[in-house]
């Protein structure tokens, strides 16, 4: 049992110790440059071959009923009464799931080796593919939302990391952040959900899931409310619309990565999340409509649009958005095997598409058929397609300007009152650049003085109470006591002796000694 | 002839004094070498007392102590003693006349008399400390003085003659109100001694208005030195004005003193004490206050340290004054924590400007690259002045701050307002020393010497080390505490 425990653990785990070893490697330096290449690419290579292996030695071991469907290797947190277990489904899904993503990276793996030989970014590659091979196992293994939302977020770092594998230019960078932004609206359906479901169901276990909302007769609105947060997350990852936008930007990172992303296994993800959801989606069959309209219209839009694509790797992209669609739409109708049959099949034919792209129009023999006379009639479809839907300006306009003046209103809030309040300079006292330095050697600017200076309500009280206590200890305790006291003695001093010098003369000296004598008397 | 060890400690620094006297005039290095030699013998003899179980720490009452009559007629006689309040504070004045004889390698003028003045102060305070005996405790009190005025009029700055006549008269000013305390003392007492235990004998047959009164009296001497507002006129320009080492024992040691001296009068004279406890609070508060903002107006760093102190001895007084343990512990911790702070501050920024020749913050900046042991070291002692947790000082104003809060409730949010204060100068200090752009004449300044290293290392550690070991010093002066909250009637 622990050697299997282990075994199990080691799926998702050697891809990512692969990452650690060649992060390490790097930052040392032993594996930088070209002479690197070969244990860099061993090592993923290995790590995701050796956890191909193990999800074949489950398969074998699941057809022939020694494994249970579910393995709990222990707790990751418990408070009160969360938990959050660390454990593997190992139902037909999820196998089939893992062998699929385990075939596909291990080619994808092999396939970068020389495809990126001589490349710059080598290691960072490997590192970043490694990752995303761990994510996508876990992905598809774990046994509770939890752990699957972890692997989820790892395979949306390791796809915004590589996206931007060309960081040296803007279009890459730009379009990292917004496949990156637009996944994360997913994830925050995603943190709702698994939020909602300890708190409604008291477990974010998929199995116990649909147990648990039949024994404690959970309301079907909260259910709902549930899977529509899942259901965000899904349609986010998958690019059904209206997120479809992000995923054409996507195709800016190298060509391997994009085959395992967008073709054929990260875009799978939403499909295999709805599919994991499937016991629930029974209970509410509103929420199957709205899974099937979204899969119509993403398939409509992925196949109007692919239309009128003049490059290879778009055209493949929104024929993946159709067929993604067609699968939704066999959710949509309670048509889970099917769907899933879809998404493997699709999956291993688009990875090798992808795979094969850039070589495709030498392979090709006739050229790209031109557009259809029915589409070529109605100009504002054509229109449309072309700018497919204008669906990023749509997002720019609901989403992004608003939150860009949002920005700059709370920035100019922040400059106005709070500095000033809390007395932050927004230009810091300070040359901190070189031309910082060279407009103070041209006098142009001059370092102020900021000794007993304060910033802000709190440095100008300071400021007025050092003041007056400046004048106080000035006038007072120095000069009127210290100075005053040398002074007065000074002044003492000067009377005395000129009573001294009075006494002296005979004539005032025989005077005293008469008082004297008098008094005596 | 069988000398107490306490007699030895008290004189092997005069010892020092007599040999430093028939050295040849112009053999710098060798009357140097001897005066760091007696200070060393000092420090570890101090050490080796407690090591050797010659004075028994830990215990209430004396730890050691040793009785010779002088003069039967007049009631004095030469009583020595040590206990768990001034201990801490022999083994501070031990420790930092070795850092200051060790930090004088600048000074050339005049070598031998200042040496010999060096370890003549030495004794002085010594006595100060040790002494059990009022009659006694005047003259070691007052001796401090010659050597002091001489030390800074002499080898002082620009302005050395108008300090050390301002320091002189202030401390004589202040003494005068002190003797006339001692003697009303020594009237109401009915076997006619000077004597500690006596004296508290008698007093407690006073009324609390005659109490009263004599504390008056000995606050205002104790108070210049300490010194609390606003007596304390001469230590900004008396600072600025002495050497650098001097500075070092006026601040480490010297206010110390008074601080002392006010503990000694509240545990004496505890009717006066509850009644003047207001007083002495919101002395406290307003030293901190006045203080820390004065220190964060300077641009002069000797005066910034000078008004600091006066913040800091402003948290013993506060502690002092809410006559309870942890007050009281936390007032003791603090003046063995700021002869620490201050030491250390006025040490490295003494040798600073022994290099640069300016003690105006805005012509530093960039000296972290020409002088990291500098930086280290300098940044660490400002970041103790904030009583940052860590450091000594934070020990000491968690105390005062407790039991100024079991006294005083809300009030010592003011005290808090001082801890921001300090961080205000301290990490501007910080900042003009060491960041900002490069300035030309600071690029060579030559870093710290091995020697100063030694010494900036063994304050520097020793800050840390109270600050994560307080136990060390909380559990020596525990029992000397007990009783001072037993005579004062409170537990």
């Amino acid at each position: 049992m622990m050697m299997l425990n282990w075994s199990i653990a080691l799926i998702p785990l050697l891809p990512l110790l692969a990452a650690l070893w060649i992060a390490i490697g790097f930052i040392f330096g032993w594996n930088r440059h070209e002479k690197g290449e070969k244990e860099t690419a061993v090592v993923s290579l290995y790590a995701i071959g050796i956890s191909f292996l193990l999800v074949i030695g489950l398969d074998v071991a699941a057809v022939s009923g020694v494994l249970p469907t579910e393995v709990r290797l222990g707790t990751w947190l418990s408070s009160g009464r969360y938990h959050i277990n660390i454990g593997f489904l190992f139902d037909t899904l999820s196998l089939t799931m893992a062998t699929l993503v385990g075939f596909i990276t291990l080619i994808v793996t092999k396939f970068s080796i020389d495809y990126l030989h001589r490349e710059a970014g080598f290691q960072r590659f490997f590192m970043m593919l490694s990752v995303f091979n761990a994510a996508m196992l876990l992905i598809v293994l774990a046994s509770n939302a939890a752990l699957t939302f972890i692997a989820w977020e790892l395979a949306g770092v390791s796809s915004f990391l590589l996206i931007a594998y060309s960081w040296h230019r803007d279009v890459a960078t730009g379009n990292a952040v917004r496949a990156f932004v637009s996944n994360r609206m997913g994830d925050a359906g995603f943190i709702l959900a698994i939020a909602f479901s300890f708190f409604w169901l008291g477990t974010v276990e998929w199995s116990e899931m649909p147990i648990m909302i039949k024994e404690n007769n959970i309301s079907t609105l909260y259910v709902g409310v549930i899977i529509l947060g899942f259901m965000t997350a899904a349609f986010a990852k998958s690019a059904q619309f209206p997120f479809s936008a992000w995923i054409t930007r996507a195709l800016e990172g190298p060509t391997p990565s994009s085959a395992v992303f967008y073709g054929s296994l990260m875009v799978h993800a939403g499909v295999y999340l709805l599919l994991r959801l499937a016991p629930l989606l029974s209970v509410e069959p509103a929420l199957l409509i709205i899974i099937m309209l979204v899969g119509i219209i993403t398939a409509a839009y992925g196949y109007v649009v692919g239309l009128v694509q003049t490059d290879v790797k778009s055209s493949f992209m929104f024929s993946t958005l159709a067929q993604v669609g067609l699968m939704l739409v066999w959710i949509g109708n309670g048509w889970f095997t099917l769907s899933l049959i879809h998404l493997v099949l699709h999956a291993i034919w688009r990875a090798y598409q992808f795979l094969h792209a850039p070589s495709f129009l030498q392979h090709a023999q006739q050229p790209a058929r031109p557009v259809p006379q029915w589409l070529h009639r109605d100009t504002w479809l054509y229109n449309a397609a072309l700018h497919r839907f204008w669906l990023d300006g749509i997002s720019d306009w609901l989403l992004t300007k608003p939150t860009h003046a949002l920005a700059h209103e709370a920035q100019l809030f922040d400059e106005q009152v709070i500095d000033r309040l809390t007395g932050i300079q927004s230009h810091a006292n300070m040359l901190s650049t070189l031309s910082c330095w060279e407009a103070q050697q041209a006098n142009k600017v001059a370092l102020v003085d900021e000794i007993g200076k304060g910033n802000g309500i709190f440095g100008a009280f300071m400021q007025v109470a050092a003041a007056a206590m400046h004048w106080f200890e000035e006038k007072l305790v120095l000069r009127g006591s210290g100075e005053g006291l040398l002074t007065l003695l000074n002044y003492l001093g000067k009377y005395l002796e000129n009573i001294d010098k009075l006494l002296m003369q005979p004539r005032y000296l025989l005077v005293l000694i008469m008082v004297t004598i008098v008094i005596i008397l | 002839m069988n000398f107490h060890s306490l007699v030895i400690l008290l004189l092997l620094p005069l010892m020092g004094a007599a040999i430093v006297v028939v050295l040849p005039r112009h053999n710098t290095s060798l009357i140097r070498n001897t005066a760091i030699t007696t200070s060393s013998l000092v420090l570890l003899f101090s050490i080796y007392l407690i090591i050797s179980g010659d004075i028994a720490p830990q215990v209430a009452g004396l730890w050691a102590s040793y009785t010779k009559v002088w003069n039967t007629r007049l009631g004095t006689s030469f009583a020595l003693g040590v206990d768990g309040l001034s201990y801490p504070m022999v083994m501070l004045t031990a420790l930092l006349v070795w850092v200051a004889v060790l930090a004088s390698k600048g000074i050339t003028k005049q070598p031998k008399g200042y040496y010999l003045l060096m370890l003549v102060l030495e004794t002085a305070i010594l006595g100060v400390f040790m002494a059990r005996d009022w009659a006694l405790f005047y003259i070691f009190w007052e001796s401090t003085l010659i050597p002091l005025f001489l030390l800074i009029d002499r080898w002082g700055g620009k302005g050395r003659q108008t300090a050390a006549l301002n320091f002189f008269l202030y401390t004589m000013g202040g003494s005068v109100f002190m003797l006339l305390s001692l003697l009303v003392l020594f009237d109401a007492t009915s076997v006619h001694s000077f004597a500690f235990s006596a004296i508290a004998e008698g007093v407690s047959h006073l009324d609390a208005s005659k109490q009263t009164l004599i504390f008056l009296g000995l606050l205002l001497g104790f108070g210049v030195k300490m010194p609390i507002f606003p007596l304390h006129g001469w230590l900004p320009l008396a600072h600025v004005e002495a050497p650098s080492p001097v500075s070092i024992l006026l601040s480490g040691i010297l206010l110390k003193m008074g601080a002392y001296g006010v503990i000694l009068a509240v545990v004496m004279l505890p009717e006066a004490a509850k009644n003047m406890q207001v007083v002495l609070a919101a002395l406290g508060l307003i030293a901190i206050s006045y203080g820390g903002l004065l220190a964060w107006r300077q641009s002069d760093m000797k005066k910034m340290i000078a008004y600091s102190s006066v913040a800091h001895m402003g948290v013993v007084l506060l502690g002092i004054s809410t006559l309870n343990r942890n007050g009281l512990t936390g007032a003791i911790y603090q003046m063995v924590a700021h002869g620490f702070v201050a030491g250390a501050l006025f040490m490295l920024i003494g040798l600073l400007y022994e290099r640069t020749h300016t003690r105006n913050i805005n012509d530093y900046g960039s000296l972290l690259k020409a002088t990291p042991k500098f930086a280290f070291f300098i940044i660490i002692a400002f970041i103790a002045t904030v009583g940052l947790p860590g450091t000594a000082g934070f020990i000491a104003e968690l105390h005062v701050m407790i039991g100024g809060f079991e006294r005083w409730g809300w009030v010592m949010l003011l005290l808090s307002f001082g801890v921001l204060v300090t961080a205000a100068y301290g990490v501007r200090t910080i900042k003009c020393l060491f960041t900002g752009p490069v300035k030309a004449p600071m690029q060579n300044v030559p870093d710290l010497r091995p020697s100063e290293v030694f010494a900036a290392s063994i304050l520097i550690s020793g800050i840390l080390f109270f600050g994560f070991y307080p136990n060390l010093i909380l559990d020596s002066i525990s029992p000397s505490v007990d009783g001072f909250m037993q005579a004062v009637g409170k537990h």
